[in-house]
């Protein structure tokens, strides 16, 4: 049996011919950098936070681009932003899609705020926006993707026994951006950009042993405590660059 | 999208059993999914709606090379797409058999929606992430005495992460473009330039009926 994770040929050959002990000292500092690196970027411009009674949506941006936010990702945000003792009140995203449908279907969606007031100006709209109880969108953009990988592992079985030989790693980047827009101001109220990287790494003596990172989930929980602090906290909190700093 | 396709008619029950008898080399999925009702201002016009039964028996079948034959049934939902949305678009809707009309029927005039095209693609390798699905609709207006106002094409396209099984994954597509389709239907039927001026000569003929009933 052989696995390729996926194959590079270069790296195979270097794993075939060597001993367990060189593959260590080959596997180390791969072993080292196994792990996640983030960054946050919110940058708030109103000082708005959002009130008891008031409910946040977290919707996906689905203009046909060939990525968009997994929708695993959208109910990640949706349900750690409503837990908690600091739980805030979310809407369903399928919910609020279909409650004012076609209004929010890929093709029909505002791209902008001034999109979003000449649609709450139609018959009805406001008032069904106002049922639904929500005040804040955020419209989340981005993928997690994989980004390079290589490396290979083999494995092969006799009498004697079974048993893999070999070194795979790949890295994978989660890059999201959420827009927040607010609806009693018919404004954006801020952006915030998360770029988590992961990587994983699988050497195998013998055993496979996964060293796996999910920048996804890092992203998840990174994006949730950016997204709530930014809907409570209303000042002092991603300001954006000090503008005496130039 | 792939080129190799054959529409055929079949039942639901038929499409099954296809499935069941080519298990394992063979993908069957009927769309099933209920659409919500679309928040918009009905037009003022008293609107009779042809459902054919080739638009209630739809069946797609298709062989993708290097992959199962598919068969995919999409009756019941045309059907759920179609009916809220045309209760709502309209004062009034009736279902009606054909056209034209027996003039007691009081109706301004009559739909006939068809599915006319359904393209999908299913990704092969691991490497391709989403399910895609190409749908085209014709919506032809009629005059209450059969004569054709309008026919317009209207097109949809949905697509789904592969994340659990390929027939889910194509039935979430299908879905999302029946929604666009729906959502085009609802918001630009009226903007349609021969629609626009039928609209306008009915409103005309309901203001001239209006004055003649007040000068009797």
């Amino acid at each position: 049996m052989k696995l390729h994770c996926p194959p590079r040929r270069d790296s195979e050959t270097s794993v075939r011919g060597g001993s367990g002990r060189l593959l260590a000292l080959l596997a180390l500092p791969l072993l080292t950098s196994c792990g996640v690196t983030s960054r946050m970027e919110p940058y708030k411009q109103t000082d708005a936070v959002i009130n008891d009674g008031e409910q946040v949506v977290i919707l996906a941006r689905k203009h046909h681009a060939n990525r968009e936010a997994e929708q695993e990702f959208i109910d990640c945000i949706s349900e750690s932003l409503s837990k908690g003792r600091t739980g805030l009140e979310v809407h369903s995203s399928t919910a609020f899609e279909d409650m004012m449908y076609p209004w929010f279907e890929p093709s029909m969606a505002p791209l902008s705020t001034d999109d979003l007031a000449t649609l709450l100006e139609k018959p009805g709209v406001m008032d069904q926006v106002r049922d639904t109880g929500v005040r804040f969108l955020v419209w989340l953009d981005g993928s997690t993707e994989r980004v390079a990988s290589g490396g290979g592992i083999t494995c092969a079985a006799g009498v004697g026994g079974a048993g893999c030989m070999g070194l795979a790693w790949w890295e994978d980047d989660a890059r999201y951006d959420a827009t927040v827009w607010d609806i009693d101001e018919l404004s954006s109220a801020g952006t915030i950009h998360a770029d988590v990287k992961g990587r994983s790494v699988m050497p195998a003596l013998v055993i496979p042993l996964p060293f796996i990172a999910r920048p996804q989930a890092a992203a998840c929980r990174g994006m949730t405590e950016q997204i709530r602090q930014f809907l409570t906290t209303p000042e002092g909190y991603g300001a954006g660059p000090d503008p005496e700093l130039g | 999208m792939r080129s190799a396709r054959l529409t055929v008619k079949l039942s639901a029950p038929l499409v099954a059993i296809a499935g069941a008898l080519g298990a394992g080399c063979a993908s069957s999925v009927i769309v099933q999914s209920d659409f919500p009702t679309p928040l918009i201002q009905p037009l003022p016009v008293r609107m009779g709606v042809i459902y054919s039964p080739e638009l209630q028996d739809y069946v797609h079948a298709e062989s993708l090379p290097q992959q199962s034959t598919w068969t995919i049934g999409l009756g019941n939902a045309n059907l759920a797409m179609l009916s809220p949305l045309f209760e709502t678009m309209f004062a009034e809707i009736r279902t009606v058999e054909d056209v034209p009309l027996d003039p007691s029927a009081q109706l301004d005039g009559v739909l006939l929606p068809e599915l006319e095209k359904f393209e999908f693609d299913v990704p092969i390798g691991t490497r391709d992430e989403f399910v895609e699905v190409w749908m085209q609709y014709s919506l032809t207006l009629f005059e209450p005495d059969g004569e054709v106002v309008t026919e317009w094409p209207v097109s949809g396209y949905g697509k789904a992460e592969l994340t659990g099984n390929r027939e889910d994954a194509l039935s979430r597509a299908a879905i999302v473009a029946m929604r666009e389709v729906g959502a085009t239907i609802s918001t630009k039927f009226a903007e349609q330039p021969d629609v626009q001026y039928w609209l306008e000569e009915n409103r005309n003929e309901a203001a001239l009926s209006a004055e003649t009933r007040l000068g009797n």
